[in-house]
C-alpha cells in the first residue's frame, strides 16, 4: 500500500522532530544566548548586565592568556591528530590483517579508554605523574635514568606533552574501531591480486588499504578536530588547571576561569564565541586540506 | 488502517511524554534542601512574610550556606535552635560545596533565599554588594548587643565593614585565616623550633632540608592563591601597611613601585634560591600538596583554619597540628595576619527579612562561638571568647585565639572591599600575581622581574 504524502511527512516529522527539538533547546538556544550575552558586561549572578557592544572582543584581540591558549589548543589538535590517527591505523591493521588469535581480547583493551570517564582518566594520569610516588618517575629511577624524572605535570616546558599522551592513549580504541570496520570492507581479491602482481605490504598498505578507507580516515581526523578543541578542556582542568602559570591553559579552560572563578561571565561568553568561531574555521580548512576524490577500485 | 493510526499516536504520545520528562529532569534542582523541624509539625501553608508573634517568628525562612571543610554540623545547630524557639517558622536550607552555583539561578531571577553565607566557589561578596544584591542592614546592627550589654559591631574581632559611608551589607561570621602549618609533635621531637619571623623561618627550612633530606616548603601549584593568600598578604601587611596591601590589590602603580613590595619578593625568591621549595609544587593541587604535609613529605604548608577539619580523615593518629601565622614579617616585629573573613548577609530581596534579620541577631553569642570552635576546629569572628576551657576545641585553636587576642605577638590587617571599578583591577591583579608567583617559585623569574611584570600591569589596568 503505497504511502500518502502526509503519511510520509509525519513519519518524517516523527523521526526528525524530537531530534531537532532537542538540537535547538541544548544546541542553538545556548549558542545564540552566548553570543547574545558577549556583548554584555556581566557577572552570571545577578539580573544586572550593561551592553558594552564589542568590548569584549576587543579585551580578547588584547589578552596575552588567550593568544597562548590558541597555540596550546592547536598544540593538542596537532599532536592528537597524529599520534591518535597513527597508533589507532597501526593497530587496526594488525588487528585485521595479521590475523592475531587474541585479536578480540586487544580490542576490548584498546577501547577500554573510550568507556572511561575522562575525569578518571584525568585522576588516573595524574597519579601517574605524580613527582615523588608516580609510576613514571620510578621507572626512570629504577632504569638509571634518574635525572630525567621530573614533575611532569608542574614542568613549563613538559606539561603540554605530558597531557597529550593520556588524551592519545584514551583515543585510540574508538578510532581504531573505526578503520578497523573500514579495513574490513576491503576486498580481499584486492590483496590477493595485488600479491600476485609482486606488491609489498607497505605497497599495499599505501596503494590499497589507506586510499579505501580514506572516507574514515578522513571523518576520524575531523572528530580529533572537533573534540580536541572543545574538549580538551576536562583533562587540562582536572590535570593542571590550566598550570603551572598559563602554560597549559587551554580556550576552554580559560573560558571556565573568567566566567566562573573571575565573575566576567560576559568575557567569558566570547571566548566561547571565539572557540566556537576557531573549531568552524579550522575544520573547514582541514576538509579543504583532506578532500580527495573517493577511490574504487 | 485505524490500527496503524493508533499505533502512531501511541508513540508520538509516547515521544512528547519522554520528552517533557527529559525537560523535567533537566530542570531538577540538585540543592539540599532540609526543611528544619521540630516536634511540631511544619506548617507549609504560612505566610511568606508574618510579624513576630507569641511564639516567635512565623513565615518561611530560606538560609543558604556553603559547606566546605568546616563541615554543616555548627550551622544544623544553630538552625535547630532558632526553630525551637520560632516554632511557627519553617525554615529552608539550601546547602551543599556547590550551593553557590546551585542557588546562582534563584540570585539572577530575583528570588534569591532570605540569609546567605559568603563563603565557597561561585560566592564573591564585592560583587553582590556592587549588583545590589544584599541588604543594607546598618540601622539594625547598630542596635544589636552581646549578652554582655556590648555593642556588636564592637565584639567583632574583624570589624564589620562599612562601605558608601556607614552601609553595612553583612556582618563577619568566621574568622578564617591563613597561616602555616606545621606538625608541632614532629618539632618537638627533633628539636625544632617554630619560626618568629622570616629569618627564623628561613634558617629552620634549611635546617629541616639538612636533617631529613626533605623539601620542607610546599604549596599548591595548581591553586597559586594559596601561596599568595597565605604567604605574600601577610608579607606585604607585615612590610608596609593595611594601606600598602590594599593598593597593591588595587593595582595602585606607586604601591608597587615601594621598596616594601621588592624587599617581600626578594624573600621569596631567597626561599626558591635556597631550594627548600618542594620542587613539585606546581603539579599539585591542594590535596595533594596537603597529603604531603600530612606524610612528612614536607614540614610547612600555608593553609587556611580549615586544614585540620578538611584533611581530618586523612591525618595520622600521631600528627599534632601548629599553626603560626606566616613568619614573613623582619625580626622584631610582630607576626601579621589578614583575615579572610567569611560573612553572612540577608538578600535585597528577601522574602521575611524580619526572620532573617532576628537569624542573624541570633547566632552571634559566645555560646555559639564555642560551639563553632568545637564543631568545625576554627574561630568565630568573636572577640574575648575564652576557648581555654572548652574541651572540646582542639589544643592548636586555643593557643592561636589567644594569640589573635594579643596584638603585641599578632597584628591583623584587613581586606578592604574594592569598589565596582576596582575590583575588575583587583580580578586581573590577581590573576597576574598567581601567574608570575609560580615562575618566581620556580626559580624562572628574579623578584625584579616579578614587580616589573606587576608595575607594567597596573599602570596597563590604571590607564
Amino acid at each position: 500500500m503505497a504511502q500518502t504524502a502526509k503519511q510520509r511527512y509525519l513519519f518524517l516529522a516523527f523521526c526528525l522532530l524530537p531530534t531537532f527539538l532537542l538540537f535547538l533547546v541544548f544546541t542553538i538556544y545556548p549558542m545564540l544566548g552566548g553570543l547574545y550575552y558577549s556583548f554584555f558586561e556581566w557577572s552570571g549572578t545577578s539580573s544586572v548586565k550593561t551592553f558594552i557592544g564589542l568590548d569584549n572582543y576587543i579585551k580578547l584581540w588584547n589578552d596575552s592568556i588567550i593568544k597562548q591558549a590558541i597555540f596550546n589548543d592547536f598544540f593538542f589538535v596537532f599532536v592528537k591528530v597524529i599520534g591518535i590517527m597513527i597508533l589507532s591505523l597501526f593497530f587496526a591493521v594488525a588487528l585485521t590483517q595479521l590475523r592475531i588469535k587474541e585479536a578480540p581480547f586487544y580490542r576490548i583493551v584498546f577501547f577500554f579508554p573510550n568507556i572511561m570517564s575522562v575525569v578518571v582518566i584525568g585522576i588516573l594520569w595524574q597519579f601517574i605523574y605524580d613527582p615523588s610516588i608516580g609510576l613514571v618517575n620510578s621507572l626512570l629511577t629504577k632504569v638509571g635514568l634518574s635525572e630525567w624524572a621530573r614533575p611532569w605535570l608542574g614542568d613549563m616546558t613538559w606539561v603540554l606533552p605530558s597531557i597529550a599522551i593520556p588524551a592519545i592513549w584514551a583515543g585510540i580504541g574508538l578510532f581504531m574501531l573505526l578503520l578497523m570496520g573500514g579495513i574490513s570492507n576491503v576486498p580481499k581479491s584486492l590483496y590477493e591480486a595485488a600479491d600476485i602482481d609482486g606488491a609489498s605490504e607497505w605497497q599495499q598498505f599505501w596503494r590499497i588499504t589507506v586510499p579505501l578507507i580514506w572516507p574514515q580516515i578522513k571523518t576520524s581526523i575531523l572528530y580529533i578536530i572537533i573534540t580536541s578543541l572543545n574538549g580538551s578542556f576536562v583533562l587540562v582542568q582536572v590535570m593542571t588547571g590550566g598550570g603551572p602559570g598559563s602554560a597549559s591553559e587551554v580556550m576552554g579552560s580559560y573560558l571556565y576561569q573568567r566566567a566562573f572563578e573571575d565573575f566576567q561571565f560576559g568575557y567569558g561568553a566570547a571566548i566561547g564565541v571565539l572557540i566556537l568561531v576557531v573549531s568552524l574555521i579550522t575544520v573547514l580548512i582541514s576538509q579543504l586540506i583532506l578532500k580527495k576524490e573517493k577511490v574504487e577500485y | 488502517m485505524n490500527h496503524k493510526k493508533g499505533i502512531k499516536q501511541f508513540w508520538l504520545l509516547f515521544t512528547l511524554v519522554g520528552l517533557l520528562m527529559l525537560l523535567a529532569a533537566c530542570s531538577g534542582d540538585d540543592t539540599t534542601e532540609d526543611v528544619a523541624t521540630t516536634d511540631e509539625s511544619t506548617k507549609t501553608d504560612s505566610p511568606t512574610t508574618e510579624p513576630a508573634t507569641e511564639d516567635g517568628l512565623s513565615g518561611k525562612l530560606e538560609i543558604q550556606y556553603f559547606v566546605g571543610g568546616y563541615g554543616d554540623e555548627w550551622w544544623k545547630q544553630v538552625i535547630g535552635d532558632f526553630k525551637k524557639e520560632n516554632p511557627n517558622l519553617e525554615i529552608v536550607e539550601h546547602a551543599g560545596p556547590n550551593i553557590n552555583t546551585e542557588m546562582n539561578t534563584r540570585w539572577i531571577s530575583n528570588d534569591p533565599p532570605d540569609v546567605v553565607y559568603i563563603d565557597g566557589a561561585g560566592a564573591n561578596e564585592t560583587q553582590m554588594i556592587a549588583e545590589g544584591q544584599l541588604m543594607d542592614i546598618s540601622s539594625f546592627v547598630k542596635d544589636l548587643k552581646m549578652e554582655d550589654d556590648t555593642p556588636l559591631l564592637d565584639s567583632f574581632i574583624s570589624p564589620a565593614e562599612e562601605i558608601d559611608g556607614g552601609k553595612i551589607y553583612s556582618l563577619p561570621l568566621v574568622f578564617d585565616t591563613w597561616g602555616i602549618w606545621y606538625d608541632a609533635k614532629w618539632f618537638k621531637d627533633n628539636n625544632w623550633a617554630p619560626p618568629t619571623d622570616f629569618d627564623t623561618w628561613l634558617s629552620s627550612m634549611e635546617k629541616i632540608k639538612e636533617e631529613t633530606n626533605i623539601s620542607p616548603f610546599i604549596t599548591t601549584g595548581q591553586h597559586p592563591q594559596y601561596f599568595e593568600r597565605g604567604v605574600l598578604n601577610p608579607a606585604f601587611a607585615a612590610a608596609g601597611g593595611e594601606e600598602f596591601l590594599n593598593d597593591l590589590r588595587n593595582g595602585v602603580v606607586e604601591a608597587w613601585q615601594r621598596p616594601e613590595a621588592l624587599e617581600v619578593m626578594t624573600k621569596v625568591q631567597k626561599m626558591a634560591d635556597a631550594k627548600v621549595v618542594d620542587p613539585g609544587f606546581a603539579a599539585y593541587n591542594h590535596t595533594q600538596s596537603q597529603m604531603n604535609f600530612l606524610l612528612h613529605k614536607n614540614a610547612y604548608i600555608p593553609v587556611g583554619f580549615w586544614l585540620p577539619n578538611e584533611m581530618k580523615n586523612d591525618t595520622p593518629s600521631d600528627l599534632e597540628f601548629g599553626f603560626t601565622p606566616t613568619p614573613m614579617n623582619n625580626p622584631g616585629e610582630p607576626l601579621a595576619l589578614v583575615p579572610d573573613i567569611r560573612t553572612i548577609a540577608v538578600a535585597e530581596k528577601a522574602k521575611n527579612p524580619e526572620a532573617a534579620k532576628a537569624f542573624l541577631a541570633f547566632i552571634f553569642t559566645e555560646k555559639y562561638a564555642q560551639d563553632f570552635a568545637a564543631s568545625t576546629g576554627a574561630i568565630m569572628n568573636l572577640k574575648n571568647v575564652d576557648l581555654s576551657a572548652n574541651t572540646n576545641v582542639p589544643e592548636f585553636l586555643t593557643g592561636i585565639n589567644d594569640m589573635i587576642n594579643n596584638p603585641s605577638a599578632v597584628k591583623l590587617y584587613k581586606h578592604h572591599t574594592p569598589n565596582a571599578e576596582e575590583q575588575k583591577i583587583a580580578v586581573e591583579i590577581t590573576n597576574e600575581i598567581k601567574l608570575q608567583l609560580i615562575e618566581v617559585l620556580l626559580g624562572k623569574k628574579t623578584a625584579e622581574q616579578f614587580i616589573d611584570i606587576m608595575t607594567k600591569k597596573s599602570q596597563e589596568l590604571r590607564k
